[in-house]
């Protein structure tokens, strides 16, 4: 049974060796001593037709044919084929065992099984390279013993592929019921023949399959990773991460994916109806650049990358980043990638403006940059600070090139930077102020403010804004000298209209006075004197005299240098006071005053003086702000009142241009003025000194037309606070 | 009150010049009558018969000038003599511009005063 020749083991082996000699179990001589049976030549064609329509139609079985034509043409109890193999399961030449592929007759179910080469009848058959008949082998194949039922006579054919031997084809007889003869002998040798091309046959067969499957393998494998890089390409295609797009040297666009639509404003519809032409997106001044592609395309069946710009559907244009390849083998279509580069573009686009902005700001500021690298002493400056410095921009920076410069009395900035450096070693800000001397001797004031920073690797570095500020230092000392000279006129300008003020309050009781005397000369002179109209003008000469003195008196009061004193003030008598000495100049400015004067005003305890220029002050202001009224009457109301809580209010309204809300909170800081020509010290000064009255100073718009300013001071003795506590 | 000889009218609001000053005109032979404002002047009978008008500049309400200009426009020709406290001598030129006959300052003296007024009455 095949399954006890598979497990003869090793240990087995040992005993299995041939035993017996060779000459002493062959026969093969007897062969042709033995009466042989007649030939018959009809049934041996029959039987080779058989085989050659069977190896032609089922290759795979041929053995087994063979083996059953064999068993068939000899009348033998069991036939069939050993072949060399190195596997025990396929033929090789090289192989040093046999196996059998196909048995017919008793022996069928040994299919599959053999032998190692020198342990059975077919390793002596190849040696001796000739037909041999055996009688009992199994004396000295004991390894075959096993196998039954035993064999009585076998008859070996050994069979050849170029000259080498690869098998043998065997008879067997179990019984001595019949003996192999001559004629045997003949068909076997034919059939060994036979073998020997079908088994060519079947080699060819086998390596063809080999060469299929291998051709299959290679072509699946080609399959799957065709398969793999489309997946992969269609992924990157409909990712839409870069535009994609497929094309013609013709210049239509075959295909393209929504990044490269959505960067042209075309759509499927546009694409698919081949009208939009690569050559018609490419802007005029762009084709030499496509003409290049297109020559890299024929020559090299790539093109490089370029940067160009292509139309948008709307006419606009998108700048882009393309490069391409011809598909193989194609010559005329190929595929490009295209990236969008408007960011790119207005990210440069934004760099260079801010590049450019900061220049300008620094020219326009009169600012430069300055930065010391402390590890390499690299010093750089901004083109700026070259023409602050008035040097050619962009030679090296020295110490003593800056000694040309710097004033020789400061220290550089430069030097202040070591200093600083060396001093605290790092990462620190200060601000240092310098002149420089230029070489016609002028001198520019500079501010730099600087800071050291600390890079990832530990280095310091000073950057340094360095303002010319000689312009400013220009300006504010012209604008001291301006406000000095501004003061000074203003001082004059006030005095100019005091004076104007004291000299009509005088005139005009002068005037009366002086026609009232020349009226008593007149009467006294005629004829008759008029006595009693004389004594009248005189008497009225003295009024005037009288009023012209009160004048005086009054302006005495308020002009006066007197140190601040404190007194009990009647409001009322002070305001009337001022309204009177006030009185041309508001009847010039066509105001009508109109007087609301409280009866029984309790006395305010304070500096009169102060209180009538505050007083003064209100009016005039209130007298200003209706300078440009013409559409109504320019009314002013001066009223005074007792507030509860024993304090007296004076307020003062006009209907003039009002406040600005937005100034309200302003009025009362010092040099804030609405008025062309005003200094704006008015309502500030007021306001300290009603504030030294522990009183308060406000402002308010009117329902109608106009604004109000008010005062309330408290009553009462002692309420002057010191100036100086 | 009519008067064969020509009247001079003051518009002045300073009372002191309305008490002193027709005394002296009348001393001088004419005609004088006082008013406290334009207003005033303007709403009298006198208007037709005022052969001279003594006007002060500064008044409260319609300003002499105010009234020069309203007279103007009235086609009454009455010779203006301006009187004024303020020693301003541009509002003296303007009003000199403007027609007046003179502006004098006060105090002015009484022959000032007498030159004027004739000059005034002889432009009628």
């Amino acid at each position: 049974m095949a399954e006890s020749t598979e497990i003869t083991s090793d240990v087995l082996l040992e005993s299995s060796l041939p035993t017996a000699p060779l000459e002493s179990i062959l026969c093969t001589d007897e062969l042709h001593r033995r009466p042989s049976r007649p030939p018959d030549y009809e049934k041996e064609n029959r039987a080779l037709v058989k085989l050659v329509s069977a190896l032609a139609d089922s290759p795979a079985t041929i053995f087994q044919t063979l083996a059953e034509t064999i068993l068939d043409v000899t009348q033998c109890d069991s036939a069939g084929l050993s072949l060399l193999t190195r596997d025990g399961k396929s033929p090789d030449v090289c192989g040093q065992r046999f196996y059998w592929p196909a048995i017919a007759g008793m022996w069928n179910p040994h299919v599959g099984g053999g032998t190692p080469r020198d342990f059975g009848p077919c390793g002596d058959v190849l040696d001796q390279n000739r037909t041999l008949l055996f009688t009992h082998f199994e004396r000295r194949y004991p390894y075959l013993m096993p196998v039954i039922p035993a064999a009585e006579e076998c008859l070996l054919v050994p069979f050849y592929v170029g000259g080498e031997a690869v098998g043998t084809i065997w008879g067997i007889m179990h019984s001595d019921r019949r003996k192999f003869d001559a004629e045997d002998d003949r068909i076997m040798d034919s059939l060994g023949k036979f073998a020997s091309s079908a088994y060519q046959a079947l080699k060819h067969i086998e390596d063809l399959k080999i060469q299929v499957s291998e051709r299959e393998k290679a072509e699946a494998e080609v399959r799957d990773l065709a398969r793999g890089l489309e997946a992969k390409i269609r992924r990157l295609v409909q990712a839409n991460v870069v535009g994609i797009v497929m094309w013609n040297l013709e210049g239509v666009i075959t295909g393209a994916n929504d990044a490269f639509l959505r960067m042209v404003q075309y759509d499927r519809e546009d694409i698919a109806s081949g009208r939009v032409r690569w050559t018609d997106l490419t802007p005029a001044e762009w084709s030499g650049h496509d003409e290049r592609g297109v020559a890299d395309l024929k020559a090299t069946g790539i093109f490089q990358p370029f940067e160009k710009e292509y139309f948008r559907k709307d006419g606009s244009r998108v700048p882009v980043l393309l490069g391409g390849a011809l598909f193989e083998g194609s010559g005329n279509e190929g595929v490009a990638f295209v990236l969008d580069l408007s960011g790119q573009k207005r990210a440069e686009r934004a760099l260079r403006r801010s590049e450019t902005f900061l220049a300008e700001g620094q020219r326009l500021g009169q600012i430069g940059s300055f930065s010391w690298r402390v590890a390499t002493d690299e010093v750089t400056w901004s083109d700026q600070l070259y023409r602050i410095y008035e040097l050619e921009v962009g030679v090296p920076v020295t110490l003593e090139l800056i000694g040309t410069r710097v004033h020789p009395e400061d220290m550089s900035l430069l030097e202040k930077m070591k200093m600083v450096y060396q001093a605290q070693g790092g990462a620190n800000s200060f601000e240092w102020q310098y002149r420089l001397m230029m070489p016609d001797h002028s001198i520019k004031y500079l501010h730099a403010v600087a800071r050291g920073t600390r890079d990832e690797n530990g280095e310091v570095e000073y950057v340094a804004a360095v303002q010319d500020v000689t312009a400013r230092r220009v300006s504010e000392e012209a604008l001291d000298k301006a406000r000095a000279e501004f003061t000074h006129v203003a001082r004059v300008t006030s005095l100019g209209v005091l004076t104007a003020s004291i000299a009509h309050e005088l005139n005009q009781p002068l005037s009366g006075i002086i026609t009232n005397a020349n009226t008593c000369l007149r009467m006294l002179a005629g004829d008759p004197p008029d006595v009693d109209g004389a004594r009248e003008t005189a008497r009225r000469t003295i009024r005037d005299g009288n009023r012209a003195s009160e004048v005086i008196a009054r302006l005495r009061v308020l002009f006066t240098k007197k140190e601040s004193t404190t007194e009990p003030v009647d409001l009322n008598e002070a305001i009337r006071e001022v309204v009177a000495l006030s009185s041309s100049e508001l009847q010039r400015n066509q105001v009508v005053i109109q007087s609301e004067l409280a009866d029984g005003l309790p006395t305010v305890t304070g500096d009169r003086i102060q209180l009538q220029q505050v007083i003064v002050n209100l009016l005039r202001n209130a007298s200003d702000a209706m300078l440009g009224v013409h559409d109504r009457p320019r009314q002013l109301l001066i009223r005074t009142e007792r507030e509860d809580g024993d304090r007296v209010r004076m307020m003062v309204r006009d209907t003039g241009v009002g406040l600005d809300r937005q100034g309200i909170d302003k009025l009362f800081d010092a040099f804030y003025t609405t008025k062309r020509d005003g200094m704006g010290i008015g309502l500030s000064v007021s306001r300290s000194i009603v504030e030294r009255h522990r009183g308060r100073l406000w402002a308010e718009t009117n329902d109608g037309p106009g604004a109000t300013f008010s005062f309330s001071i408290p009553c009462g003795p002692n309420t002057i606070t010191d100036r100086h506590s | 009150m009519t008067c064969e000889r020509s009247l001079v009218s003051v518009v002045d609001d300073d009372e002191s010049v309305r008490e002193s000053l027709p005394d002296l005109i009348r001393q001088f032979g004419f005609c004088a009558r006082a008013f406290s404002s334009a207003e005033a002047f303007l709403a009298s009978d006198t208007l037709g018969e005022t052969r001279c008008l003594l006007l002060d500049i500064s008044m409260p309400g319609m300003s002499g000038p105010d009234l020069q200009q309203e007279l103007t426009r009235r086609r009454q020709g009455i010779p203006i003599v301006f009187i004024t406290a303020s020693g301003d001598h541009t509002v003296r030129l303007r009003v000199l511009a403007q027609g007046a006959v003179e502006c004098l300052f006060k105090p002015f003296s009484e022959a000032a005063l007498f030159d004027a007024l004739n000059a005034a009455l002889r432009m009628r």
